[in-house]
């Protein structure tokens, strides 16, 4: 009973932790609960159930300990053995991949953007009826857009879409009001291809009819659109235009992104990025789709995905879109 | 159109800087590209460089015959010591002189120096020089009554602004110096000053000849005879202004002609009188009729053709140009002068027949206001008189009766609820005065004859007096009743697609609609391409894609991978039917294309059947697969090398997704795995075997996967052995091995009965 009094037992097992801690475990483990350490020898010894719980918790422990401390040293030779000194800077294994052309890479951004809006997204045919594309828009027999020189026709009555905004009036015609849509797709012109031309390319249309429509409306949801694409702290102004299919029209310009408005080459040092084309729906657009201009009021808008892309990725030529090249596709 | 700010401020007052003005009418009335300078800049004291001089001596250069070296007086005390390369003036002459220091058009700096040993202070001008005309013959002589000294800015138009404008479809009115003023007025408060011109007193009575055929494409036409006219050179101001707004000056007359165009919008033409044989007859062009027009181009003219005629022949097609036949010349006395209304659709007709473009066709197309061709009239007999000194002798007007002027019932309120902007009735009632409306105390607004093409309901009188808030108008956002916003199943599907084969390792690519060629004889063909290579609606991916596969390989890129989503228009038109496709191509064998077709339908949670088939004697080896097809190129087409394809009709594949896939147990009883290995003929297709086993093992066959087709060793000829492994599971039940072994009886009784294949030990 002496020398189990002797003992101070909460240091001795302190001690046998550090010592189990340590690399020299074979060591420690002998030393403090082998056949000759004072816990084995306190143990043999002892008669009241007071001292066995206590010195039986310590054993407890400390064998936990050396268990714990013998799976970590495992562990780590482990690993030793595994890392041969591999070159981490060597490129791993290639997976394949390809990747989405950018424009279409913008155009689902544009998506996703009026999606959030509460816009429904829009697919419309790209051959469509001289009617369609300029008479339910509007469009007077003078107006230059229909020359033939401007426009491929098929025939008399049939052509290949100059803008997205005869999906308005497809849209109009097959929806009950309140309508939120946008449209992207393909338009042609009759323009010789060159760096800034090219006679196909895409737009995205916005409509949205519901009542009470303004063109502050107008200006509130570009500028929610803009601010999504370019950032924060881009604003839109809204300038006089001419659409046959919108009354007022405006041009809309966005705070230039690319030097925050205080001027640049990109914004021939305005400030200001033309974007698009916009306006209130016009009365007579509504009475052509069978609408009553005094019930519902909207506004539309157009602009073009290739010019975006540009701008914002700095492609100096329209045309590397259309070669497909894969050094270029690669590398958005 | 180039807008001389000297011209404008005649009609107008300018109280904001040039800039400003710019600025707040791209907002309100016209883009405006820029603002340039024609002739001298005024700053820092340049403009007291350009003096009047007198000549005193004039003399050749004693050591050049082409130069002359003059002492010229400026009023500043002993004559100055000039060289000059001009010959048409001597001592005595009045000049125009610059002095060093002077900054020229062109940034071109003046200074004293010395020509071939003699002194040169200073240069007389000329025209081209101020560019105030392209005549570079000979210097400038001013009228004898100057003196020396005085400021060359008090005589002549020194220096101008010139803002260029591009005016909108919907604002002829903005095609004349006097119409821009007119705006300029309604967008700063400015006042107006009348339209310019006041008729000459008229001095005889000559009866002319007119006669109009078609009222409806020329509703009003002014013939206006003037005699003793004295063609020469155009004044100083007259050129200035000319070439100010872009224009070249050519003859007192014609230059007349041009500038009260520019002035009023009313385009007019003068013809030498003494050519005319007989009056004048507006009617259409006979059949094979001839016109050489001013351009010096004899054309054929269309009997849709509107011309003015003689009695005799066209002399010129209504407002696109006038014919050689009558142009008014130096020796000319005599002149017609024409102003008249044309309508739009006539002209626009005609420039396109003849591929035309002229300032005056120009404005005809976009509508003039029908009443200006009195004003230019008038203008322009003011200014035969004064400056051409010609005697007004004779007018014929003819007029359909003119439209009644639009009168609209206007509701103030209705501009706010369209602008979302409060704009108050003052300010509508003035902005409406100022652009020439007249508004009744109860709105009714009757528009000016300028702007009745495009102002014709209330919707458009808003505009009137919303375009000028623009930069005030508020940001705000619909109030919505109800909210939605996704894509649609197939939008997502098509996503799904593309990033499948992204995944894949494609690369996605953009080819034109328009290809050369089509396989399908019947797709449909632009009558005008704007070239042989985009000339016929594809009805097929394909080609577009050869064509980007050729531009990698010619680019040395290697491994292309290409995919495109995008319609294709099938016949029969005119209207086609546009179907959504995937198309692919790889450089690789058929197994690496239908693997990616493979991978795109487990996507979709669709099981696909491959069917050899012969689609076309470019492909090697195709097969059909639901919605679509895959093949190997034939050797020779198209890129060198070995090239896989595929294409697939979208809808016709996403009507194969189910709806929704439901869960099946393949948890809880186990499978069980066996391979199967079947000698057949060699013609039997892989997947029509395990197709058949399919059916022969019924729910309970899981999973079938093809592992092997072989042949040689051990196999007879003829033969080969299709080895594949199984899965027979059950949603119920553990499968015992009697349960396995009776599936697997099934089917090596149905692959032996259908097609003599024989279970390999
Ligand atoms: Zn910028």
């Amino acid at each position: 009973m002496d020398s189990l009094a002797a003992v101070d037992w909460a240091a001795y097992e302190q001690q046998a932790l550090s010592a189990i801690s340590g690399d020299a475990l074979e060591d420690a483990r002998v030393k403090y609960l082998g056949r000759k350490s004072e816990l084995a020898q306190a143990l043999r010894g002892v008669r009241d159930k007071e001292s066995g719980m206590l010195l039986n918790g310590v054993k407890a422990r400390l064998e936990a300990a050396v268990t714990a401390r013998e799976h970590q040293l495992e562990l780590a030779a482990r690993r030793a053995a595994a890392d041969s000194g591999v070159d981490v800077t060597i490129p791993g294994t290639p997976v394949t991949r390809g990747r989405l052309h950018l424009l279409t890479q913008i155009r689902r951004e544009i998506e996703d953007i009026f999606l959030g809006m509460g816009y429904e997204v829009w697919d419309g045919p790209e051959v469509v009826t001289v009617w369609e594309n300029f008479d339910a828009l509007n469009t007077d027999q003078g107006h230059p857009s229909r020359s033939k020189l401007d426009t491929f026709y098929l025939d008399d009555d049939t052509l290949l879409r100059t803008q997205t905004s005869p999906d308005q009036i497809k849209a109009m015609l097959t929806r009950t009001p309140p309508i939120y849509m946008v449209s992207p797709g393909r338009v042609y012109r009759r323009d010789t291809p060159d760096a800034t031309h090219s006679p196909t390319f895409q737009q995205v249309e916005c409509l949205a009819v519901d009542r009470g429509i303004t063109l502050a409306d107008l200006r509130g949801t570009v500028q929610q659109y803009f601010r999504q694409l370019f950032g924060p702290d881009r604003d839109v102004r809204m300038r006089t235009s001419f659409f046959p299919f919108t009354e007022p029209s405006v041009e809309f310009d966005v705070t230039c992104f690319l030097c925050d408005g205080r001027g640049c080459a990109v914004c021939k040092h305005s400030g200001w990025i033309e974007m698009g084309g916009a306006g209130w729906v016009d009365p007579d657009v509504f009475r052509t789709v069978g609408l009553d201009p005094d019930d519902w009021q909207g506004f539309a808008f157009g602009f073009g995905i290739e010019r975006i892309a540009m701008l914002r990725h700095g492609l100096p030529d329209l045309r590397a879109f259309w070669e497909n090249d894969v050094r270029i596709l690669g590398q958005f | 159109m180039k807008v001389p700010v000297s011209w404008l401020r005649e009609y107008v007052e300018l109280t904001l800087p040039v800039e400003e003005l710019a600025r707040r009418l791209v907002f309100t009335s016209c883009e405006v590209d820029r603002i340039v300078r024609r002739g001298v800049v005024d700053v820092d004291g340049n403009y007291g460089h350009f003096v009047v001089g007198k000549v005193v001596e004039a003399a050749k250069h004693p050591n050049a015959d082409k130069l002359q070296l003059t002492k010229v007086d400026v009023g500043d005390g002993e004559p100055r010591s000039i060289v000059c390369g001009a010959w048409n003036f001597g001592a005595g002459a009045t000049v125009a002189v610059v002095t060093p220091g002077a900054v020229m058009p062109g940034d071109f700096r003046i200074e004293q120096r010395k020509l071939r040993g003699e002194v040169s202070d200073g240069m007389i001008l000329s025209e081209r020089e101020l560019e105030l005309g392209t005549d570079h013959g000979g210097i400038m002589l001013l009228a004898d009554e100057l003196a020396a000294g005085t400021p060359l800015a008090d005589v002549l138009p020194l220096g101008d602004d010139i803002l260029e404008i591009e005016t909108l479809y919907n604002r002829p009115d903005l095609t004349s110096i006097y119409g821009i003023a007119r705006e300029v007025a309604a967008l700063t408060g400015a006042t107006l000053e009348p339209v310019p011109g006041a008729d000459p007193a008229r001095d005889g009575d000559e009866a002319f000849s007119l006669a109009i055929d078609d009222l409806d494409a020329c509703p009003r036409f002014i013939a206006r005879v003037f005699r003793d006219v004295a063609v020469g050179d155009s004044p100083a101001w007259l050129k200035g202004r000319l070439m100010g707004a872009g224009m070249r000056p050519i003859s007192n007359v014609v230059d007349i002609t041009n500038y009260v165009m520019l002035a009023l919008g009313s385009p007019l033409h003068a013809y030498d009188g003494d050519t005319l044989r007989g009056g004048i007859v507006v009617r259409r062009a006979g059949p094979k009729e001839q016109l050489v027009t001013l351009d010096g181009t004899a054309r054929e003219l269309d009997p849709a053709d509107l011309v003015i005629a003689d009695h005799e022949r066209p002399i010129g097609l209504a407002g696109v140009m006038g014919g050689e036949n009558t142009e008014v010349s130096a020796t000319t006395t005599s002149v017609v002068l024409e102003t008249a209304n044309f309508e739009p659709l006539t002209v626009i007709r005609s420039g396109e027949r003849h591929r035309m473009r002229s300032e005056a066709q120009t404005r005809w197309e976009k509508g003039v206001d029908p009443e200006a061709a009195a004003l230019a009239a008038t203008y322009a007999s003011q200014l035969l008189v004064e400056i051409a000194g010609a005697r007004w002798t004779g007018e014929t007007e003819l007029r359909a009766e003119p439209a009644p002027p639009t009168r609209i019932a206007y509701r103030p309120q209705y501009a706010n609820a369209t602008v979302g902007l409060e704009i108050s009735e003052d300010e509508q009632r003035e902005r409406l005065a100022r652009l020439g409306f007249h508004i009744t105390d109860d709105w009714e607004v009757t528009v000016p004859t300028w702007r009745a093409r495009d102002v014709r309901r209330d919707i458009d009188v808003v505009e009137e007096v919303g375009r000028f808030r623009l930069e005030d108008v508020p940001a705000t956002l619909p109030r919505r009743q109800a909210m939605y916003g996704r894509l649609t199943h197939e939008q997502r599907l098509r996503r799904l697609v593309a990033d499948v084969l992204v995944g894949a390792g494609m690369y996605e690519a953009y080819t034109y609609s328009l290809q050369h060629d089509d396989p399908d004889p019947n797709a449909l063909e632009l009558p005008e391409p704007l070239s042989s290579q985009q000339r016929v609606l594809r009805t097929t991916l394909a080609t577009g894609l050869l064509g980007a596969a050729q531009h990698n390989l010619d680019m040395g890129n290697g491994d292309v991978a290409l995919f495109e989503i995008a319609h294709v228009y099938l016949p029969p038109g005119p209207v086609p039917d546009e179907h959504w496709r995937v198309g692919g191509i790889v450089q690789g064998d058929y197994f690496r294309a239908r693997g990616l077709v493979e991978a795109v339908f487990a996507a979709l949670n669709v099981e696909p059947t491959f069917t050899r088939a012969d689609l076309a004697r470019e492909l090697a080896v195709a097969a059909t697969v639901q919605s679509g097809w895959v093949a190997t190129y034939a050797p020779g087409v198209g890129p060198e090398g070995e090239w896989s394809a595929f294409e697939l009709d979208l809808a016709e594949l996403f009507a194969l997704v189910p709806e929704r896939v439901t869960y099946r147990d393949v948890i809880t009883y186990p499978p069980v795995r066996q391979d199967l290995a079947f000698v057949v003929d060699e013609a039997v297709p892989a997947g029509d075997l395990i197709a058949a086993a399919r059916e022969a093992a019924g729910e309970e066959l899981r999973e079938a996967r093809f592992l092997s087709d072989y042949r040689g060793d051990q196999i007879p000829a003829g033969k080969k052995s299709v080895a594949f492994s199984v899965a027979f599971q059950s949603a119920e039940r553990t499968l015992s091995d009697d349960d396995a072994a009776r599936l697997r009886a099934a089917i090596v009784s149905e692959l032996q009965s259908r097609f003599g294949a024989e279970l390999r030990g």
